[in-house]
Parts: C-alpha cells; sequence; structure tokens
C-alpha cells in the first residue's frame, strides 16, 4: 500500500495523472482538483490535501455543488434556499424528488475559497452589512450578482433563536425583492417543575409544548414546499426522508468514531470538516454524499488495518478537539503542521450529525431534531456535549476558532473555555480566523503549536509520573 | 557543554548562552529585530560567542523562541514562547506558578502547575492593546522616549480613564486628552492601567501565586504595580525580565543534547 500523506495541488495532478493510468474510477463531477483553480477557487493552491481518490471524490463533490444546482434547475427541478437551521428543512425539501435544498448561507466560504476574487463582501459593504458581521453576509453578494448559486425558487429561514447577525443579514433579502418563507424556532428552555417534557436527540431535553410549537411550525412550511413539488409531503414520504437522512448521519458517525479514536489519526482535519459538511443538505446530492462517505469509510478502515502510516508528521501528536467552523479552511491544515490531529468537533451543528427519531410521527422527530441544535439552547448544553464528546474521543486539548461578527462566537467561547477548564483541566486556546488569514499565519501558528506542546508535554508528564508509580 | 537560546521577538532578538550542565549563564546579549531577521540572529549569535570566548561550533545545541523563531537558521530545533517563557521563569523564580509576560507584539498569561509544567495558557488576540505596543503609541504621540515612560508616569496622581480597548481608538483619545490639557504623566499612566486591566481581562479569576511579570514591559517602572492591581495579586518582576524566553530556550536546548547524550 501507498503511503497516505497530505500533498499540495501540483502534486495532486501528478498523483490524478498516476491514478487515472491506473484506471481510476471517477463520477461525472470527477477530475483533476487543479481545474477548480481555473473556476476561480485559488485558496486551492495553498491548501493541503489528503492524497486519497475518496477524498479526491469528496472535495469534486463540493467543488461543483453550484453546477449541480443550475443543471438541476435545467432539469426542471426546483430549488430550495434553505437558512440558518442547519439540517432540518432539507429533510423535508429531499423527501420531494424534484426539489432540491441547499444552503445560501453556505457562500460565506467563497470569500475564502476564490481569495476575495469576486466582490461578495464588497456588495454586502454596499448593503449596510460590514464586517462587523459575520462572514456569511457573502450570501447578499451572491444574491444580488447572481454569479454563483441559482436564485432560489423559495427561501426558507428559521428565525427567533437564531444567531443575531444572521437574522440582521437574512432580513435584507426581503428589502432586495427576495421574499423568505421563515419559520420560528423557540429558545430552548429548560421545563418548568411538573411540565410535560420531550426527550430530544444528544441527550436534551425540552418541554413538549416547544416540541408542539415547533411541530405547527415546520407544517407550515411542509405545505409550503407540497404546494411547490406539485405533490404531497406525506408522512410516509417525510419518514422516508428520515431515513435517508439518517443514512447519511449513521455513517458520518461511523467515519467520526473511527478517526477521531483511531492511533494514528487516518484522516487530516480538514477533509473532515468538509464531509461533516455533508450531513447539513447532502451537498445538493444526497445519493453522491452516501457514496462519498463510504468511500472515505473504506479508505479509513483500510489505512487502519495496514497500520502503517499516519497522514501526520509527528508520531504521537496532540488529541485536538475542535469548535466551530473556520472562516479560512487553511487554518486546518495548521493543525497537523504544528504537530496536533483532529479529535473531536462541534462545528454548531451537531444536532444534523445525530439520527432522527423513527419511534415518534416524522413532523415531531424533525421537531425534536431542529430543536435540538445546540445554537438554539443555553451555552452549557453546549459545553455539555462538547465535554461528553471529548471523553467519548479521548481529546487531550481543546481549541476554540472564532468567527468574525458571528454573535455566538463572541459569545459563547469563553463560556465554553469556563465550563470545559472547571471540569477537565486540560489546555484551551481560544483564536480567531478572518476569511483569509494568510497575515495571521506566524501569530495562528505560534498559538496552535503552543497547545500542542502544553498538550503534549501534559501527557508525558503523566505518563512519566505512571513509569515512576 | 555550551547550549544556545535564541528569542527572536517583534522588537528585539535576545541570546543566551548556558552551561548545559550547571544551567549558569555564561554569555548574553540583545539586539534589535529588523527586517533580515536571519542574518541579525546570526550575527547577534556570533558576537554574544565571542564575548563568552565559545567558538560558535561549539555551541552544542541551540533552540529558537519568539515571532521569528522560524527564521533563525543557526537554530537546531523551535519551541514556542509559551513553553520557553514558563522554563526561563521557572530557572529564575523556582516555585512560579503564573507567568505574565508583555512583549512588543504580544500578551500572554502562563499558568503552571506545581512541577512547573505549562498547565494552560492564554494569549492576546489580534489587538494591540494589552501589549508593549501600546506604550510605543503613547510615547511616540508624546515624544517622549520609550524608557523614560514609567519615571514620567511615577508622578502621577490621577491617571486618565482610557476606555478604548483598542489601540487606534485609544491614540484618538490620546490626542483628544492632549488637546483638554492632561498632563503627560497622567495619560501615560493611564495607558499602563489600560494594557494592565488587558491583561488581567485575558488571565480571568483565581491566578495562583506567586505571579513573576516577565518580557520588556515588565522593565518599565511601575508597570509591575499597575498589573497587581488590575489582577489583584502580588507581581513579582522576574530578574532580567528580557532575557526569559532565550533563557528558557537555552535551558530546554540543554535538556535536549542531554537526552541526546543519553540515547
Amino acid at each position: 500500500m501507498t503511503r497516505p500523506r497530505q500533498i499540495t495541488l501540483a502534486q495532486w495532478d501528478d498523483r490524478y495523472a498516476d491514478l487515472c493510468r491506473r484506471g481510476l474510477r471517477q463520477t461525472d463531477y470527477g477530475g483533476p482538483l487543479s481545474h477548480h483553480v481555473d473556476d476561480g477557487d485559488h485558496r486551492l493552491t495553498k491548501l493541503l490535501f489528503d492524497d486519497s481518490p475518496a477524498a479526491l471524490r469528496l472535495w469534486n463533490l463540493l467543488l461543483t455543488e453550484e453546477d449541480r444546482l443550475h443543471a438541476a434547475r435545467q432539469a426542471g427541478k426546483k430549488i430550495v434556499g434553505v437558512m440558518k437551521d442547519l439540517g432540518t428543512i432539507p429533510v423535508m425539501a429531499y423527501a420531494l424528488d424534484n426539489l432540491v435544498a441547499f444552503y445560501p448561507d453556505g457562500a460565506w466560504w467563497i470569500p475564502c475559497i476564490m481569495e476575495h476574487s469576486t466582490p461578495l463582501l464588497e456588495i454586502a459593504d454596499s448593503l449596510g452589512i460590514d464586517e462587523s458581521f459575520c462572514p456569511v453576509r457573502a450570501m447578499l453578494g451572491a444574491f444580488v450578482n447572481g454569479e454563483h448559486f441559482p436564485i432560489p425558487d423559495l427561501l426558507v429561514c428559521s428565525v427567533g433563536a437564531v444567531c443575531d447577525d444572521f437574522s440582521a443579514i437574512a432580513q435584507r433579502l426581503p428589502d432586495l425583492g427576495f421574499d423568505v418563507l421563515w419559520w420560528e424556532i423557540p429558545h430552548r428552555r429548560a421545563p418548568d417543575a411538573g411540565e410535560p417534557t420531550v426527550q430530544l436527540p444528544g441527550n436534551l431535553i425540552a418541554p413538549k409544548s416547544q416540541v408542539e410549537f415547533v411541530m405547527g411550525e415546520l407544517d407550515r412550511v411542509r405545505r409550503v414546499l407540497a404546494d411547490m413539488a406539485g405533490r404531497p409531503l406525506n408522512d410516509d414520504a417525510l419518514s422516508a426522508g428520515i431515513e435517508q437522512a439518517n443514512l447519511v448521519r449513521v455513517k458520518l458517525a461511523q467515519l467520526r468514531t473511527r478517526v477521531f479514536t483511531a492511533e494514528p489519526c487516518p484522516m487530516p482535519a480538514l477533509e473532515m470538516l468538509i464531509a461533516e459538511m455533508l450531513a447539513i443538505h447532502y451537498c445538493s446530492d444526497r445519493d453522491e454524499t452516501l457514496a462519498v462517505l463510504d468511500g472515505l469509510i473504506a479508505e479509513v478502515d483500510a489505512r487502519l488495518a495496514a497500520n502503517d502510516y499516519g497522514p501526520m508528521a509527528n508520531d504521537s501528536p496532540a488529541r485536538i478537539f475542535w469548535v466551530n467552523p473556520v472562516a479560512d479552511i487553511r487554518v486546518m491544515n495548521l493543525l497537523e503542521q504544528c504537530g496536533g490531529r483532529i479529535c473531536g468537533t462541534e462545528y454548531l451543528f451537531s444536532h444534523a450529525l445525530d439520527p432522527i427519531d423513527t419511534d415518534v410521527p416524522p413532523l415531531e422527530a424533525l421537531a425534536r431534531s431542529a430543536l435540538a441544535d445546540l445554537m438554539v439552547g443555553p451555552v452549557g448544553d453546549r459545553a455539555a456535549r462538547i465535554l461528553a464528546d471529548m471523553e467519548r474521543f479521548g481529546s487531550e486539548a481543546l481549541l476554540i476558532s472564532r468567527i468574525p461578527g458571528a454573535s455566538h462566537c463572541a459569545l459563547e467561547g469563553r463560556l465554553i473555555a469556563d465550563v470545559v477548564s472547571a471540569r477537565r483541566r486540560i489546555p484551551i486556546l481560544e483564536i480567531e480566523v478572518p476569511s483569509i488569514s494568510d497575515a495571521m499565519r506566524p501569530t495562528l501558528q505560534t498559538r496552535i503549536e503552543a497547545l500542542v506542546e502544553t498538550a503534549v508535554s501534559r501527557r508525558n508528564h503523566r505518563l512519566t509520573r505512571l513509569d515512576t508509580d | 557543554m555550551i547550549c544556545a537560546g535564541i528569542d527572536a521577538g517583534s522588537r528585539a532578538i535576545k541570546i543566551v548562552l548556558v552551561d548545559g550542565r550547571t544551567l549558569e549563564v555564561v554569555a548574553r546579549g540583545v539586539a534589535d529585530q529588523g527586517v533580515e531577521q536571519s542574518r541579525l540572529a546570526k550575527e547577534l549569535f556570533g558576537a554574544v560567542c565571542r564575548d563568552g570566548g565559545i567558538a560558535p561550533d561549539d555551541v552544542r545545541r541551540t533552540v529558537a523562541t519568539g515571532y521569528g523563531r522560524a527564521a533563525v537558521g543557526v537554530a537546531d530545533t523551535t519551541v514556542t514562547e509559551i513553553t520557553c517563557h514558563a522554563v526561563g521563569v521557572r530557572r529564575r523564580v523556582g516555585d512560579a506558578r503564573t507567568v505574565i509576560d508583555i512583549g512588543g507584539e504580544d500578551s500572554k498569561v502562563v499558568r503552571l502547575d506545581g512541577d512547573g509544567k505549562v498547565r494552560d495558557f492564554a494569549m492576546n488576540d489580534r489587538c494591540a492593546a494589552g501589549t508593549g505596543r501600546f506604550l510605543e503609541v503613547v510615547a511616540r504621540r508624546l515624544g517622549v522616549p520609550l524608557d523614560g515612560l514609567g519615571y514620567l508616569a511615577a508622578d502621577s496622581q490621577t491617571p486618565a480613564a482610557i476606555s478604548s480597548m483598542c489601540v487606534v481608538f485609544a491614540e484618538t483619545e490620546i490626542i483628544g486628552l492632549l488637546a483638554s490639557g492632561t498632563a503627560a504623566k497622567d495619560i501615560i499612566a493611564g495607558v499602563r492601567n489600560s494594557i494592565a486591566s488587558r491583561v488581567a481581562a485575558m488571565a480571568g479569576r483565581g491566578l495562583d501565586e506567586p505571579v513573576v511579570f516577565t518580557g520588556g514591559v515588565a522593565l518599565v517602572p511601575g508597570m509591575d504595580a499597575a498589573l497587581a492591581g488590575a489582577v489583584g495579586r502580588d507581581v513579582r518582576v522576574c530578574p532580567d525580565p528580557q532575557m526569559t524566553g532565550a533563557l528558557g530556550a537555552a535551558v530546554l536546548a540543554a535538556q535536549h543534547a542531554t537526552r541526546d547524550e543519553g540515547r
């Protein structure tokens, strides 16, 4: 077996040619990674990639999403732009085979991937949504210039207990002529004494009345989706959609558990971030998402079985739990370059990784899933989830990356750090990552290296003590 | 066996040579940082070796730290400032439990366990408000030499309130204070307090004592008292505070060399 490595884009070109000579099987969206640079994805030239065909397929699925959405429209499918809920409405939309759902929010990565060669942020600036807001404001630019995703036939956005900055951004859309179907998600509160409760995924509970309220809201969305599709979205169809969503979630759970608990780590942090993002809306192709995840799991299993490699330069890298996705994906490479490895994540959509209940009516199951969103409840719930997952995966340090302007990050980072610090005396680092972080790279590198040094030093010290005892 | 530590900071390069067996300092030197970081570090390394009567080739092992550590060509390996300051401070103050380092471009709080190992740390974010950079800005604005700031502020009875948590905005405040006739000594004292409160906010609650203050800003008279007031703990200034990172790097170099000998 060839020893897997993290390689540059140029190295991927050579490897791609070699794989093709050896009969690489490709999908219709396949090809060398470098062809995306021709589309303006300049950031790829600065990244290090996992060198497996499974990772190539993952990247190609991610980077061809806009093409796929335009093709879906050409094929007569209706396009649903879903905003903010991260994982619930797409389950409903994909239950109808003539709908395709995606998150315009995902445009937050365009300024990074295209290295500011598209004026999305400048357009947002001109609309009064400046850099004091989360980079998801790039979405406004994409709506205005129409050069990225196709303008959706329907926009659905959750309001209520959602990020302040996101609400401000989304509320600009109707002014710009894009109608939005709003639905309300309440702040998940602790039940009052004696109040009937419902168990949610992720070991959470909520008052039954809140679940019923969200069911009503989702029922409104269901009717609109059905009208647009011209066919009923009944419980059977919803249940089938949930079943397919759970397939994705189960595969992702397998992948995460294998990667986060294995020694050495069989998949780099960057590819794991991209893979986890598939949970939200399947990168606009549910079947391909399943195939991509199968490929990644097979690759990880093969690497673990071979037991002769590690994509990391360090033999025993520090096991880092990462909180929040980064606006500049290049920073994920820094983890391995600084001697760390990914060992658990909480990227603000853990509820989309948990299987949806199948023992209750589907609309109730979806309401439970939506209410299990860690962003709609108290930060203590999020910290508890992080603590539980750190324990499960054996993480040695916590890295919290703030998204500039994102209200959740500003408020929650320090609180999560305090809770984790009180329960587990481990090193914790908080960093802020803008869309292009190159100018900050030395400072970010120093901080991550210091986190890694501290975690490894503490581990070695503990082992020395055990030896002495 | 001679080992070297090089701290390539944002404002200055510091080098310490130690006897690898006794860890006693045999030579030390400081030079201003500049554009050609690698050349400057190499020149200072040569000069410090000459001062110590040591041939550069006789230096067994060299560890570089600091912002520019990657550019230090003469180093065998690099270690971050967090670890180096912790090791350096423990060498000087054997029972230190908290290290506060304020340098030219960043500040950090390092918590140590009873064995002197780093337990946790916090560093300033992108803003320079809690760093020596803030003092440079006020020195330039007031036309006062950097090393005279502390003495000027010593006479202040009514430090100015600097409310901004950002150096750029604070500079605007300073202009306003000057325009309103506020004395330079009160402005400097206000900036000193502002830096201290910023670092205290980063440090959080419950710092273990002894708290040891290091880094170039520790040389500013009165800064330790401002810091002590802000963190609510006695604060000791580390001996030779500007050299702590380099000393820690040299001690680590000695440990590496000893470990290599044992193999």
